[in-house]
């Protein structure tokens, strides 16, 4: 068990600068998941971590000690990979013992941790079969069995459930997380998944174009996203936002506007100013009870309705002559979660409120937020 | 359609399953049939080609072990098809009058220790330009390959001009300090032309495992040297079964540096050509015994032809698929 730090970390491959300047401490015994889109440097530095590339400036700290130079197999870690990576020469028994076997360990050790990883792992009875012979869950445990047999002081999980069924995937969800609990060991998971990041995470470091966004706990990043990109990409579907500015009694843009005091949040008047809403946080006139501080009433018409099961995604454009792209929600549209009960059908117009006190503001120039709530 | 319609002569014509009758000599019978049922001639021609492709390479055996059995007086009487005379012990003559396992065994000891060499570098280099990214890869590999493009005469004079050196570090090794008449002699020009051939092989094989394996075995504990020969290398065994075959065949049948590298003798390390040569006397060539010899040198390389087969063809195949 151990925390891991990481010090001014830059990575560039040749022009191309993957990581720059990262920061982040991870606590002994700490789930952290690094989340962020494709290509966003969370694979490079899990990489960094791990010894498989050399950061090209800053250092890298495992348990109070300087490990920028180490190789791989000195510094105490494992680690799941995305392609699972078992080694198809090797049956399960070779495969799970192949680092205590090089760490010099004497039989009767390596059979007796084996068996318990095997155990964990719920691997009982398949020792001598051969990867090809295997599922693609069996296969991704019996590279977690490879991975917890060692001990390790760091685990660096690096999309272990991306190759997986969506089933499966649930299911290896809450079973590392029953792992985490188990073993009680630093945990640092890469997912472009959100939804991966936000059940099995103590904290979220969200990664955007090199650069780290936030580091909180899951429900921090979803209440109080530090800036745009975060409030963007944490949540499910995403935020509704709106391009204006703040004015001196609030904030004003082409489609909808908002009364506040903007000395009061630390606005500006003047200043270009995003205004984010989650679409939960979007309710039908009648249900305006639900919301802490009702917003007043915004005249739309449905536009698109996505029936869920759980919930109707509907997509409400708030002028008749609103301009639809396939790039995404654009301004003048708005996403709500309705209830599938709900009677609503497209075409139809609709009188909608939003929760003020779930109202986030953004400085458009810096992306910084400035208020997570308008009340 | 109505049915009063006369119907088109070529229907007629299609429904008969013979030919007209014509009167036509035995060949264009033969063609009409071949054409009509082209399945057969294609059959026909497999045949012939199987035939005439075993002839042209197994009748040279056939006629070395006629020659081989005649007995040394009537090596004249040797036909196309028949032996001269039968008389076997050419295969034991060879032993007793030459030591002809001694050369034998010098040519496999060059071959294999060759085939080490060879598999062990090409191995290393392969990884490199197989795996790795760096400035000058393409030109440094382009330089190894024009290496195998020299004629092996162009070596030839300073190699030989170096190993009638005596060499002061390598006198406790050998027993002059020179390595002419010994198997180094042979075992270094011969790996370093055929290393180039190995290294493409190989370069391959290794560029096609996936490197998160690489990776894993790295964070499992091996260094990348030791990843290379757990991981890599086992999963190429077929890339590695092909290149350590042809080297051994290419050495062990190498004629210049084999012939050129040592004085003939056995005991200084002359190589199985030598020994096949040396039944050429002053005043007779023993042709049986040379036959004879040549037959029994085969036997080690058919063997491992046939052992590794199953191997060189996949890695054959494989190398030549995948990239």
């Amino acid at each position: 068990m151990a925390s891991v730090t990481l010090d001014n970390v830059t990575k560039a491959y040749g022009d191309e600068i993957a990581v720059e300047d990262m920061n982040l401490e991870i606590r002994d015994g700490e789930f952290l998941t690094l989340v962020g889109p494709s290509g966003c440097g969370k694979s490079t530095t899990m990489e960094t971590i791990a010894g498989l590339t050399q950061p090209t400036e800053g250092s890298v700290y495992i348990g109070g000690r300087d490990v920028t130079d180490l190789p791989p197999k000195d510094r105490g870690i494992a680690m799941v990979f995305q392609n699972i990576a078992l080694f198809p020469h090797m049956d399960v028994y070779d495969n799970i013992s192949f680092g205590l076997r090089l760490r010099k360990y004497d039989q009767e050790e390596i059979e007796k941790r084996v068996d318990r990883a095997a155990e964990i792992v719920q691997l009982g009875g398949m020792m001598d079969r051969m990867p090809e012979e295997m599922s693609g869950g069996q296969r991704q445990r019996v590279a977690i069995a490879r991975a917890i047999v060692r001990q390790p002081d760091v685990f660096l999980m690096d999309e272990p459930l991306a190759n997986l069924d969506a089933e499966l995937r649930i299911h290896m969800r809450t079973q590392l997380q029953r792992l985490h609990r188990e073993l009680d060991t630093t945990i640092i998971y890469v997912t472009h998944d959100q939804a991966q990041a936000m059940t099995m995470s103590d904290r979220v470091a969200v990664i955007d174009n090199g650069h780290l966004q936030q580091v909180d706990p899951p429900l921090t990043c979803y209440n109080a996203p530090d800036n745009l990109f975060v409030a963007s990409f944490i949540g499910s579907p995403a935020m509704n936002f709106f391009h204006g500015a703040v004015t001196d009694d609030g904030f004003g843009s082409e489609f909808m506007n908002l009364g506040f005091d903007p000395e009061e949040i630390g606005a500006t008047p003047g200043k270009d100013a995003t205004l984010g809403i989650r679409p939960e946080d979007v309710y039908l006139k009648r249900d305006r009870e639900e919301a802490t501080v009702p917003s007043e009433t915004i005249k739309a018409h449905v536009d698109v309705l996505e029936p869920m099961g759980d919930e109707v995604f509907t997509y409400l454009l708030l002028e008749e002559d609103v301009e639809t792209s396939a790039e995404g929600r654009g301004e003048g549209q708005l996403l709500l979660s309705l209830d599938p009960q709900t009677d609503i059908e497209e075409g139809q117009k609709v009188e909608v409120v939003f929760d003020r006190h779930e109202a986030h503001l953004f400085d458009s120039a810096s992306e910084e937020a400035i208020a997570h709530s308008l009340a | 359609m109505s049915d009063a319609e006369p119907e088109h002569p070529d229907l007629a014509a299609q429904e008969r399953s013979e030919e007209p009758e014509l009167d036509r000599g035995v060949v264009e019978a033969w063609a009409a049939k071949m054409i009509s049922n082209p399945d057969r001639a294609y059959k026909s021609l497999f045949y012939i080609a199987t035939i005439f492709f075993l002839l042209t390479t197994l009748y040279p055996f056939f006629w070395l072990l006629m020659v081989a059995i005649t007995p040394s007086g009537s090596l004249n009487d040797v036909g196309v098809l028949t032996p001269g005379g039968f008389n076997p012990e050419a295969f034991i003559d060879i032993f007793q009058l030459l030591p002809f396992h001694r050369f034998m065994f010098n040519s496999f000891l060059i071959a294999t220790v060759s085939t080490v060499l060879v598999l062990f570098v090409a191995s290393l280099a392969g990884y490199v330009f197989g795996r790795l990214r760096f400035r000058g890869k393409t030109p440094l590999l382009l330089t190894v390959l024009v290496v195998s493009f020299f004629p092996p005469a162009a070596f030839f004079v300073p190699l030989n001009r170096l190993f009638n050196r005596n060499v002061d570090v390598l006198r406790p090794l050998l027993a002059d300090g020179s390595l002419f008449n010994t198997p180094f002699a042979i075992v270094i020009p011969v790996s370093a032309l055929y290393l180039p051939l190995s290294i493409f092989i190989l370069m391959t094989f290794y560029a096609q495992i996936p490197d998160g394996l690489e990776d894993a075995a790295r964070v499992e504990g091996t260094t990348r040297l030791g990843a290379l020969f757990r991981v890599i290398v086992p999963l190429s065994a077929p890339g590695v079964a092909t290149a350590g075959v042809l080297t051994f065949i290419t050495v062990y049948n190498e004629y210049f540096f084999s012939s050129l590298m040592t004085d003939g003798r056995p005991e200084m390390w002359a190589p199985m050509l030598e020994g096949v040569l040396a039944f050429r006397g002053q005043y007779e060539i023993l042709f049986n015994l040379m036959a004879a010899a040549s037959i029994v040198a085969v036997l080690p390389v058919a063997i491992l032809v046939i052992v590794a087969q199953e191997k060189i063809v996949s890695g054959l195949t494989s190398g030549a698929l995948k990239e």
